[in-house]
């Protein structure tokens, strides 16, 4: 069996014609099938470790999201737990006990005075 | 050439064995991947991909201070902390953990429950807080867990208590303005689907991943102020107490918008321990649910209904005789004894229910006819609104009950006792709406209780209120009234009121019926007026009752009325004049 390379150029015949200028383009590097199939096979492992990069990539972006998402929950939560407090202190019951109402007496009648 | 025979032959064989084995991955891949894809497809999605729930938050309540918005029903993460005492390792750490940390938010005999090694989950403490739980945590003690969960948060403690409801374990608003507007508050709970990884971490890969966010519930203004709701609240419980009644209810409204300022009831109870209410009348904001007859105060409705159709004027006379024969019933005065030509001002001002009913006559041209009674009822139900919903933004309102004419018991003898408030069953707000038109100018407003929602950015946006219902009585009868309201409480009342501002009101005291019959020895007193500089600002409506007591308008339900009414002037800054 004999076997003809696609990337094997056949050596073009000089003075073809006379004043007709030709360029002949003949590789020097002669690639079997073995190499082929394996270079088509590097080129989709390449692919395919790209498309892994940017997935990885991607889902690494996910876990800083999460990460900030948990963040922001935990920080809404203390806010909402701050809230609370602030309502519990400043309820009308807490101001009428606390020390500093305590200490003050209690207002008499206004007088006005017209002008 | 028979070493290259069998060399050929060799490879020959495994180019074939590599063929069919080939051939079987490809046949298995094609059975799972072609043939059976929706099976391992859907098996696949169960196992990676998830459908998570984004809870709405709970919108909160608020209430005017002055003017500014201020919670008074928010939300609160709490955890329920559990055990799982099989993988505890030391139980007398976790024992002393939640002894310390936990403390009251321990349940009863918790050491037993982390003891049962055979269990895999116990609730050793509920309502834990966030800064108890981190506590907890930093002790890294094995076999802890928590739960959040989201409590509804009353700061102000009992403070309008039937007005604002309370949420019950389901989630689920109950009574008041919880349960009025729970699906408002509630809001919509948002929805994630997506892949994650083993630790529920969503990942951006996969083509259906979906994400719906949850809808916060409406955070909704009320028109009650804070302070004026608390100090009619202790108004009612330092004057119940000083009487030694049990029941009584408040309403404070501005009559120139229906807003109301505080509704109070007592018995009251705290909404964040509404478990442990035992009487469950003490839900009811009996303001709006418990219709009753209201007694004299009406008979400024009776007045008013005469003057605007000038079948009267304050000066107008009649005989007083003290009995009045209305059919075969005999209707006679509480207070006896001013007796003679009298004018209507004066029948007001000691309260004759006699000068009432003859008012009624007058509406027929003598007696309480049918036209007499059209009458009463187009005004007292039409444009008072008496006897029906007022349509205030809170649950468990009800209509009462006004006899029209048109019906067998709206005979002339009802009538009769309804120009004096009995024989009728309208609810406080319904009173206090229609008072507040007799002295606001003649404009009927529907009460509210809802001033608008929140929104994000902090401004109000004003709800949508109903149209008023103007010239229930005219400009002129409304002015007229409002001197004869205050010429009533001038007469007696007036010793403890500020000098220098326009401060009417009107009694009201009503039999109670036990066992079915009318009772002397069991009354409800009401008193009912306002209060004001250039112009009335308020108006303040009490009815005090407790079961065996006879209570009264004047001596009872007045002096929670002055009190409230004394410090409304303060608080509103009113200028008094000269």
């Amino acid at each position: 069996m004999s076997y003809y390379s696609s990337t094997t150029y056949a050596r073009r015949r000089t003075g073809m014609t006379r004043g007709y200028n030709s360029v002949a383009f003949t590789s020097s590097v002669k690639l079997g099938p073995v190499t082929h199939t394996v270079l088509v096979a590097l080129m989709i492992t390449v692919l395919g470790l790209i498309y892994l990069t940017q997935a990885t990539k991607a889902t690494s972006y996910d876990y800083e999201a999460q990460k900030i998402e948990t963040k922001i929950a935990e920080l809404s939560t203390e806010k909402t737990d701050l809230e609370v407090e602030n309502a519990r202190l400043t309820a009308l019951d807490s101001v009428r006990n606390s020390s500093v109402a305590r200490a003050m007496t209690s207002p008499g009648a206004p007088q006005h005075v017209s002008q | 050439m028979p070493f290259q025979s069998i060399s050929h032959s060799r490879i020959r064989m495994l180019i074939i064995a590599s063929v069919f084995l080939m051939a079987v991955f490809v046949v298995r891949l094609f059975y799972l991947q072609i043939i059976e894809h929706s099976k391992y497809s859907i098996l696949a999605d169960a196992e990676q991909v998830k459908r998570l729930t984004i809870p709405a938050t709970r919108g909160e309540i608020y209430m005017e201070d002055n003017g500014t918005p201020v919670k008074v029903v928010l939300n609160e993460t709490v955890y329920t902390m559990f055990v799982d005492p099989k993988i505890i390792t030391d139980p007398e750490a976790v024992k002393d953990v939640i002894r310390a940390v936990a403390g009251g938010n321990a349940v009863d005999g918790f050491a037993k429950l982390v003891d049962k090694k055979e269990t895999r989950y116990q609730v050793v403490a509920k309502n834990v807080t966030r800064r108890q739980a981190e506590l907890i945590k930093k002790k890294e003690l094995a076999g802890i867990g928590f739960q959040a969960v989201v409590r509804r948060v009353y700061p102000e403690g009992t403070l309008a208590a039937q007005t604002l409801g309370f949420v019950n374990y389901d989630q689920k608003g109950q009574y008041g303005i919880e349960g009025r507007f729970d699906k408002q508050l509630r809001g919509k709970d948002g929805m994630l689907q997506s892949v994650t990884d083993v630790s529920n971490v969503p990942l951006t890969i996969g083509n259906r991943n979906v994400n719906i966010p949850a809808q916060n519930g409406a955070n909704i203004v009320l028109t009650l102020d804070r302070n004026v709701q608390a100090y009619t609240e202790k108004a009612l419980s330092d004057g119940l107490r000083k009487i030694g009644a049990t029941d009584g209810s408040v309403i404070v409204m501005d009559p120139n918008d229906g807003s109301v300022l505080a509704m109070a009831n007592l018995p009251t109870y705290n909404p964040s321990k509404f478990t442990k209410v035992t009487n469950a009348s003490a839900f009811n904001n009996a303001v709006v649910s418990d219709p009753y007859e209201p007694g004299s105060v009406v008979k400024t409705f009776t007045v008013a209904t005469g003057i605007n159709t000038n079948t009267i004027t304050p000066q107008s006379t009649y005989v007083n005789t003290d009995y009045i024969t209305i059919d075969d019933r005999t209707i006679t005065n509480a207070t006896k004894g001013q007796t003679g030509t009298i004018s209507i001002q004066h029948a007001l001002t000691w309260s004759l229910n006699t000068g009432m009913v003859t008012v009624a006559q007058r509406l027929g041209g003598g007696t309480i006819n049918r036209q007499a009674r059209n009458t009463m009822y187009s005004y007292f139900h039409d444009r008072f609104h008496l006897g029906q919903m007022t349509g205030i933004e809170t649950t468990g309102e009800v209509p009462g009950e006004l006899i029209p004419p048109t019906a067998v018991e709206g005979n002339a003898v009802r009538y009769s006792n309804m120009s004096f408030g009995q024989g009728m069953n309208p609810t406080m707000v319904q009173v206090a709406a229609g008072f507040s038109s007799l002295i606001n100018g003649g404009t009927y407003y529907y009460p509210t209780i809802i001033k608008g929602n929140l929104n994000d950015d902090g401004d109000i946006v004003p709800a949508e209120q109903k149209k008023p219902q103007e010239n229930v009585i005219s400009a002129s009868t409304s002015a007229t009234m409002r001197t004869m309201i205050l010429k009533a409480r001038r007469e007696f009342y007036a010793g403890n009121d500020r000098k220098g501002y326009d401060i009417g009101g009107k009694t009201g005291t009503s039999q109670d019926i036990v066992n079915g019959e009318y009772t002397f020895d069991e009354t409800t007193g009401t008193y009912i007026g306002f209060g004001g500089d250039t112009k009335p600002k308020y108006v303040i409506m009490v009815r005090v009752s407790s079961k065996g007591r006879a209570l009264n308008g004047g001596d009872h339900a007045l002096p929670i009325f002055t009190d409230i009414s004394n410090w409304m002037i303060d608080y509103l800054k009113l200028q008094p004049k000269g």
